[in-house]
């Protein structure tokens, strides 16, 4: 069981009321998308589920709840996180990344390598020297190492050439086949191509939950989330 | 130039026990931001182990028994800093002020302890016979144990580096250093890599203190509080978290240490503060450092 | 209203009674020897109050206040002994001069911020009790001491038949420095301390400089260490290399800790308390009081700082408002009773 429900959430930081009840469901074996405009609470979101922010409310996965949960327990429950800004080892090499993110007893090395070969390649280097798209790389890999059930992903095309937004698109849309995701992305064209599930938040709630075909109607999207149109 | 030669290797081996203290405390900052005001107190009691071995156990000393004097020092400092970290540190998780301020408490009653139960006099750690040799090189007549510091700083220096490049846990280590929380966002709990720390930081202050008492004539429990601050000052210049830092630091330190003091008379001590300004304001990092807090 | 409304008048009723008793009759403030007891107190209680200044209520976690104490007391010593300056000049003197050096250091310092800050001033620390200590220059007679020359100092402060106009010089300086503390606190400056030590974003985005404030902290908090220096050159009749050593910042930190940080009553108590506390720890264990006891526990009874770090940690594990906080807490709960 691989779904994810979210209910009356509410995260305060620092003071700021930033989550203030959201209520969500992420079905399983499909991809969902959590949308919105900067600053509405979506990496909150991701990160009171991986418990790196506290929260309360319920967040149950597979039925299990786990918003009071330590981080590390509830990754090893297999949820792979991908954050926002990559979060790579500079220090340690590519390798040393990837070798750190291994649960399972047979980590998926022929997924990561079929799909960004560059890794293997570059496999003794120090992540701290490589580019934007290839930290990228590495952050993606490790949640595809393991068996995950669900993968949580922050904007994984984040200030990425359009090059490189390709690639990745292509990587994730080879591994949605087969996983239950909940992704957080600004780039309409990818959401398009792969999700089957779309949320939107607004100033720290919920505010539409529904199917993808929505994003084809524009002034949904200019008004749920203030651009037009997408990218390529 | 046998005076130089003497003042260069004193001072390098016045570095070794600088390491033997700082390594620990920059891997405790490093990793778990505690600035660990205990570590002094580490030093001591693996002495007085050292001593009580060196004395009681073995009232002989040889070279394999002063071995075990620094093996069995290493220990019980190691386990004292397990114990500290299980019961005080970890409580007081994320609490950097507080965990810092909370050492500060146990070196005072460690002290005290160790005060009350043996006198604040230094007392005299046998070693073997040939730790008060000398030998020549050159024109320079260079006492022995000079070389033994570096010596075992050296082993211990390559054991730390091996565990921290070549074991899982050394892996998780050096990832934590610079990021905490994402190695606990890749399912790793990194309890335990704080308490390998502590432990392998309270082992060499242990093996430290042993040297260190052979160094000073003496052990007491008030020695570990000179040796600290050099510590702290070797920490912060070598770069928080950084062992290979701690090490170039603590050579640098011990030597314009022995340098200044002897062309200088007596101004050792400015001049190794003077470095710590001037790192401080121009790279605050230290020269290694890498951490993030 | 979390404070009592006859806290302030208790408070000075507390200290008029505290002034008087001395001079009352036979009553324990009539002996000198607790008279000399309570005076240090109070100088300590008055420190801890400009070190709470500085890290309770700026959040400027310094290693190296004691510099600035150990300023006051040795500049003082030598400008009355070598330089025969009339003793209230030497004092203003000693502010003067301790104000200066924290702005050099304290400049220097605030370049950095957090451990490294902490760091710096440890540093800074060190080398001037590495200064007093080897006596460079001959300025301060190193270990051995520095006495100040009584000869030049005003009659009815020497003699231990005095002791009791100490005991007021004392409690006079800490009644000034408590209204020096409480009117830098409440005004506007005070407030971007405060500010300081929560949010340092919020206060450059105001358009304030946030360093200008700190540094001004700083050099407030040294230049009163400087004069409590002072009354202590007085009140004890020497400097000592002790007066700038880690113990004293240790002390401080305690005191604070044990009162409770940013309340301004709790560092003065706290002060008081730790430093009655030791002195009376070290009578307890210079006598036989635990001689009955089994010599694993007698031993580390008898050393003072084995109950000061007793305590210490267990305020810090489980109390870490100190007195004023407990006190506070205490005090909400009472006032939110059957809400």
């Amino acid at each position: 069981m691989s779904s994810l429900e979210v209910k009356d959430l509410h995260v305060t930081i620092n003071g700021s009321h930033i989550l203030q009840g959201v209520n969500f469901f992420v079905p399983e074996n499909k991809v969902t998308a959590l949308l919105g405009r900067n600053g509405v609470g979506k990496s909150t979101t991701l990160k009171a589920i991986m418990g790196l922010n506290p929260g309360t409310g319920s967040i149950k996965f597979g039925g299990t709840e786990i918003v009071e949960m330590q981080t590390h327990k509830i990754v090893q429950m297999g949820l792979g996180y991908v954050p926002e800004d990559r979060e790579i080892f500079a220090s340690l090499t590519v390798k040393e990344n990837l070798a750190l993110a291994v649960r399972d007893q047979k980590p998926n090395y022929d997924l990561v390598y079929s799909l960004f070969p560059e890794l293997l390649t570059r496999a003794s280097q120090r992540a701290g020297t490589l580019s934007g798209g290839q930290q990228q790389m590495v952050a993606i890999s490790r949640a595809l190492l393991n068996q995950n059930k669900i993968l949580v992903i922050d904007e994984p095309t984040k200030g990425l050439a359009p090059k490189l937004v390709t690639e990745v698109a292509n990587a994730l849309a080879h591994v949605a086949d087969q996983s239950t995701m909940l992704i957080v992305e600004q780039n309409l064209a990818l959401v398009k191509a792969i999700a089957q599930n779309i949320i939107v938040m607004d100033q720290g709630k919920v505010v539409f939950e529904g199917g993808p075909e929505n994003l084809q109607d524009e002034s949904f999207v200019k008004s749920m989330l203030g651009v037009s149109g997408g990218h390529k | 130039m046998s005076t130089f030669l003497l003042i260069l290797i004193t001072g390098t081996g016045l570095g070794a026990l600088y390491f033997l203290v700082a390594s620990g405390l920059s891997l405790i900052y490093g990793l778990m931001g505690v600035l660990n005001f205990a570590h002094g107190a580490f030093l001591t009691i693996g002495a007085f182990t050292g001593l009580w071995i060196s004395t009681k156990v073995f009232p002989n000393p040889t070279t394999w028994t002063f071995i075990v004097s620094m093996l069995a020092g290493g220990i019980a400092a190691g386990l004292f800093a397990l114990l500290m970290e299980q019961l005080v540190i970890n409580r007081l998780y994320n609490r950097h002020i507080d965990q810092a301020l909370v050492t500060v408490g146990v070196s005072l009653v460690a002290v005290a302890v160790m005060g009350g139960w043996f006198g604040n006099d230094a007392r005299f750690l046998p070693t073997p016979a040939w730790f008060m040799n000398a030998v020549t090189i050159g024109d320079a007549i260079i006492p022995v144990d000079r070389f033994i510091y570096i010596g075992v700083a050296a082993i211990l220096l390559t054991a730390m580096l091996c565990i921290l490049n070549f074991t899982r846990i050394g892996l998780i280590i050096r990832a934590g250093v610079e990021n905490r929380s994402m190695v606990s966002a890749l399912g790793i709990n990194v309890r335990l890599a704080f308490s390998t720390v502590f432990f392998i930081g309270g082992f060499a202050a242990g093996v430290g203190g042993v040297l260190i008492s052979v160094f000073s004539y003496g052990v007491s429990p008030l020695m570990g509080g000179s040796w600290l601050i050099y510590g702290f000052i070797v920490v912060v210049v070598g770069g928080m978290g950084s062992i290979t830092g701690s090490a170039i630091a603590a050579m640098l330190i011990g030597i314009t240490n022995q340098f200044a003091n002897y062309y200088l008379t007596g101004l050792g001590d400015f001049v190794v503060v003077l470095i710590l300004a001037t790192v401080l304001l121009t790279k605050p990092s230290g020269l290694l450092g890498k951490v993030n807090h | 209203m979390l404070r009592w409304k006859y806290s302030r008048p208790l408070l000075i009723a507390m200290t008029v009674i505290f002034a008087i008793l001395p001079f009352a009759g036979e009553n324990p403030l009539s002996k000198a020897g607790l008279q000399q007891t309570m005076a240090v107190a109070f100088l300590y209680g008055a420190l801890a109050l400009t070190y709470d200044l500085l890290f309770g209520f700026t959040g400027l976690l310094s290693f190296g206040h004691a510099l600035y104490f150990a300023s006051g007391v040795y500049v003082t010593a030598i400008l009355i002994n070598d330089f025969n300056w009339n003793f209230i000049l030497a004092i203003l003197g000693a502010i003067a001069f301790t104000a200066f050096l924290a702005l050099l250091t304290g400049g220097a310092a605030l370049r950095t911020a957090g451990i490294t800050f902490a760091m710096v001033t440890l540093a800074f620390g060190q080398a001037g009790h590495v200064f007093i200590s080897r006596d460079f220059g001959g300025f301060t007679n190193g270990d051995d001491g520095l006495p100040v020359n009584s000869d030049r100092l005003p009659d009815f402060f020497i003699g231990v038949v005095n002791t009791k106009y100490l005991y007021l010089l004392a409690l006079g300086i800490l009644v000034f420095i408590y209204f020096a503390a409480w009117w830098i606190t409440e005004s506007s400056a005070g407030r971007v301390f405060a500010a300081l030590r929560d949010n340092e974003q919020r206060v450059s985005v105001l358009g304030l400089n946030p360093n200008r404030f700190k540094l001004l902290s700083f050099v407030l908090s040294a230049a009163m260490a400087a004069l409590i220096g002072a009354a202590m050159l007085i009140v004890s009749g020497s400097g000592t290399p002790r007066y700038a050593g880690a113990d004293v910042t240790i002390a401080l930190l305690l005191m604070v800790i044990l009162g409770g940080p940013v309340t301004r009553w709790g560092a003065v108590l706290g002060g008081i308390l730790y430093s009655v506390l030791s002195t009376r720890l070290n009578v307890l264990s210079q006598s036989s009081a635990f001689d009955s006891l089994p010599g694993f526990i007698s031993g580390p009874l008898s050393e003072p700082a084995f109950t000061l770090g007793l305590i210490f940690i267990l305020i810090v594990m489980f109390a870490p408002g100190g007195i004023s906080g407990a006190y506070y807490r205490a005090r909400f709960k009472y006032l939110n009773k059957g809400k």
